[in-house]
């Protein structure tokens, strides 16, 4: 393996550590708030996550190397599949929805996010997250859902949810405390959507925080561990062996 | 059934129905993001009001419009009426009983809340619903330049969808030829999913033996162009979004939603 600091990858790390250090400088703006938080407080936070996301990512492509044609399918089969349990769970859980008042309604949102943790659990390179998300939203939008085309934002961002976590970890590790945490992140995403877009008005900044822990926990829950115990099983089948977790799996 | 949506589209010969999917795609993007920049009926209503004059052009029948909408007016209206009963209380009371209350505050967010998600709802209903699958792919590849294998496989994997469904006749036909009871879907469900990648790696495999992957230049059997025409229709819907958030705007209703 040659140097993974050189060329382009140099420059871009170089340059998110220059914008974090713009961003720490300068401040975030006062005025505008979020949940109550003014901006402001959140400059050093910011700062940290542009840089170390910004150095993990470029790293990562050193070392994760260019995805097979066998990677992509693979991600894509789970995405259709995912999307085929989403179409199915769209229409089965809306009565379950119905009854529900958010904040406590995100108790069920992890279901939407166990494509992102199982795609990367799986085929292990990067933005195999984003991708099997992403797939996996689009299936459930072309089938037809009461969300539309946003839907394929939300599986765009809940999977850079999961992915960030991937990419901080530098695409090494893959374990259960991982796939938790990658739970938990797509979590988080879909809880910030979800209280920005469909209720923004409807929840107070209180509400808003409960609404994202909720949605967290349920991540970390059906998406984080969902996805590592199902991935566990598939590799006990062996289909797995062409890929970079079959051949990481116990032999039975 | 439920995935019927996914073949049937008929041919159109509506301007927008035929216009290049990207261009289709790059509308319904740019509409959606400033309607969630923010949350005010004036901008939701001039946007919805501007699609609704647009749609004749698009070649959705009445009746085929209803049948890709309802779903997003089931979401629409329980969160609008969320809003009302639940939402954040100001000005005068109109309704209270205990903690439902509705107020002049929340009845404003309720209708901004119903319009902004139909508004948002119904360019994507006629993308989704006036474009093929395979016509979208080769656009995404041939006009955005995303990786084409990516979205080849993504279009290859959309095919497994109907064959998926013959696999679980089969696997239950052969289940039940095994005196397994029904009703263990969870077992059954893993078996379909081992069985898709199985026969995603296989796919994988004969993709590759056709040259599928390979860093030579690629050729395409069915080209996709970027008109003018569909260069109106991105300014089109340009057009859209910059008249509904001017109109916010003007009427001082505009806000943006993280503040």
């Amino acid at each position: 393996m040659n140097t993974p600091w050189a060329g382009p990858r140099l420059f871009a790390a170089g340059a998110a550590v220059a914008v974090a250090l713009a961003v720490y400088l300068i401040g975030l703006p006062e005025g505008t708030s979020l949940f109550g938080t003014p901006l402001s407080d959140l400059t050093l936070p910011t700062a940290l996550f542009v840089a170390t996301a910004g150095v993990a990512v470029t790293a990562s492509t050193a070392r994760a190397g260019r995805w097979r044609v066998v990677d992509i399918v693979t991600a894509s089969v789970l995405g259709v599949a995912g999307g085929l349990v989403f179409a199915v769970w769209n229409a089965a859980s809306t009565p379950l929805r119905d009854a529900m008042v958010p904040p406590a309604s995100a108790i069920i949102a992890g279901v939407w996010l166990f494509p992102a943790v199982l795609g990367a659990l799986v085929v292990r390179r990067p933005g195999a997250a984003v991708y099997t998300e992403l797939v996996a939203a689009v299936l459930s939008a072309l089938v037809g859902n009461e969300w539309g085309f946003a839907t394929v934002w939300y599986g765009l961002v809940e999977g850079m949810g999961a992915e960030v976590v991937f990419a901080l970890l530098l695409y090494r590790r893959y374990g259960l405390p991982t796939a938790l945490f990658a739970g938990a992140g797509a979590g988080v995403a879909v809880g910030l959507l979800d209280s920005l877009i469909y209720y923004p008005e409807t929840l107070g900044a209180g509400g808003k925080l409960a609404y994202v822990l909720i949605a967290t926990a349920s991540g970390v829950v059906i998406a984080g561990l969902g996805s590592w115990l199902l991935t566990r099983a598939l590799a006990s089948t062996g289909t797995l062996a062409p890929l970079a977790s079959g051949r990481s799996a116990e032999r039975v | 059934m439920l995935f019927d949506g996914l073949d049937i589209r008929e041919a159109s010969s509506a301007p927008v129905a035929r216009a290049n999917p990207a261009a289709k795609l790059a509308v319904a993007t740019v509409i959606s993001v400033a309607l969630i920049l923010t949350v005010d009926p004036v901008t939701a209503g001039v946007a919805l009001a501007l699609e609704l004059a647009a749609l004749p052009w698009c070649g959705l029948s009445p009746r085929n419009l209803l049948r890709s909408s309802w779903i997003i007016l089931l979401g629409a209206v329980p969160a609008g009426l969320l809003t009302l009963f639940f939402g954040v209380d100001s000005g005068t009371t109109l309704l209270g009983m205990g903690f439902v209350s509705v107020t002049q505050g929340s009845l404003t967010s309720a209708v901004a809340i119903t319009l902004r998600i139909l508004a948002i709802g119904l360019p994507g209903v006629v993308l989704l619903a006036t474009t093929d699958p395979t016509d979208l792919a080769d656009a995404l590849a041939q006009n955005l330049h995303l990786p084409h294998r990516f979205v080849l496989s993504a279009l290859a994997s959309l095919r497994l969808v109907g064959l998926l469904a013959q696999e679980w006749q089969t696997l239950t036909m052969a289940r039940r030829a095994r005196g397994f009871d029904r009703g263990r879907y969870l077992h059954q469900v893993f078996a379909l999913l081992v069985i898709a990648i199985r026969r995603g790696t296989v796919l994988a495999t004969t993709m590759e033996a056709r040259g599928f992957g390979v860093d030579a230049p690629r050729t395409w059997a069915r080209p996709s162009r970027f008109s003018r025409f569909d260069l109106l229709v991105v300014l089109g819907g340009l057009g859209v979004a910059v008249a509904a958030t001017a109109a916010g705007l003007l009427a001082g209703t505009w806000n943006l939603v993280l503040a």
